[in-house]
């Protein structure tokens, strides 16, 4: 019987083949959830799904989309968002 | 609608919400543009006019574009290419190091920790007093690096009193 830590769905199982030609299971951590748009909730693209340890060692230009925005609102919404500020009176774009 | 001289926001890419000029009408559905952004041709779709239409010739040069818009009031950043500085040359530590051998040869007498610090400074008096006065910092951090600065402090003071008994 497996530890009764392990019984949790928050860690995966991983059937791995050891050299001995033995069956073992590997517990492993699961990834996080995909990114999603602010405003639309449509899944954001450009933006890697990892471990924070894995997103802290990497570069800010790998971690998003470089256009205004990226990363927060999907490419719609952001045209959209800058379309409104050109209608809107009295402000200065 | 995108005639010449339009100012417009450019709405996708990574230039996205800078102004630019329409510069030349390519075809239905291209146009050369300049600006804030770079000069390049531009779908229509991917921009969004604004209300101003601007006096400029067809092919303006983007100097040119830049005086406009900076009428209208759009700032615009010039950038400016760098160059590479030539790397400043380093004449300092092989004179250290030659101080360092000479002082140690003249002597040996005393052996105690503070030696070599007594030592550094008395050989420097030997070859040129110009040289300790002229350059009295730039040894101490030299010194400092090698050892800590607490240390330097004193020997300059040793400095100053070993040259008038000799």
């Amino acid at each position: 019987m497996p530890e009764g830590r392990y019984k949790s769905r928050s860690l995966r199982r991983v059937y791995t083949k050891l050299p001995g030609s033995k069956v073992v299971v590997h517990y492993k951590k699961r990834k996080p959830s995909k990114a999603v748009c602010a405003q639309c909730g449509a899944l954001l693209k450009g933006v890697p799904r990892e471990r924070p340890y894995k997103m802290q060692n990497m570069a800010k230009t790998k971690k998003r989309p470089s256009r205004p925005y990226g990363g927060f609102l999907c490419s719609k919404c952001m045209r959209a968002k800058l379309k409104e500020k050109i209608s809107k009176p009295g402000k200065n774009v | 609608m995108f005639k010449i001289g339009r100012l417009c926001l450019k709405i996708a890419g990574r230039d996205a919400g800078l102004k630019c000029l329409v510069v030349e009408v390519i075809d239905d559905n291209y146009v050369l543009i300049d600006g804030q952004t770079r000069r390049r041709k531009c779908n229509i779709k991917h921009l969004e006019p604004l209300d101003k239409v601007l006096k400029v010739k067809k092919g303006v040069s983007h100097s040119d574009v830049l005086k406009e818009l900076r009428k209208e009031g759009v700032e615009v950043k010039e950038k400016i290419k760098r160059k590479k500085k030539a790397m400043p040359k380093i004449e300092e530590k092989p004179k250290a190091k030659e101080t360092v051998k000479k002082q140690e040869i003249p002597k040996p007498k005393k052996q105690e920790k503070p030696e070599l610090k007594k030592e550094i400074p008395a050989a420097k008096p030997k070859k040129a007093d110009k040289k300790t006065k002229a350059k009295p910092k730039k040894t101490s951090a030299k010194k400092a690096e090698k050892k800590t600065v607490k240390k330097a402090k004193p020997v300059k003071a040793k400095k100053t009193v070993k040259k008038p008994k000799k």
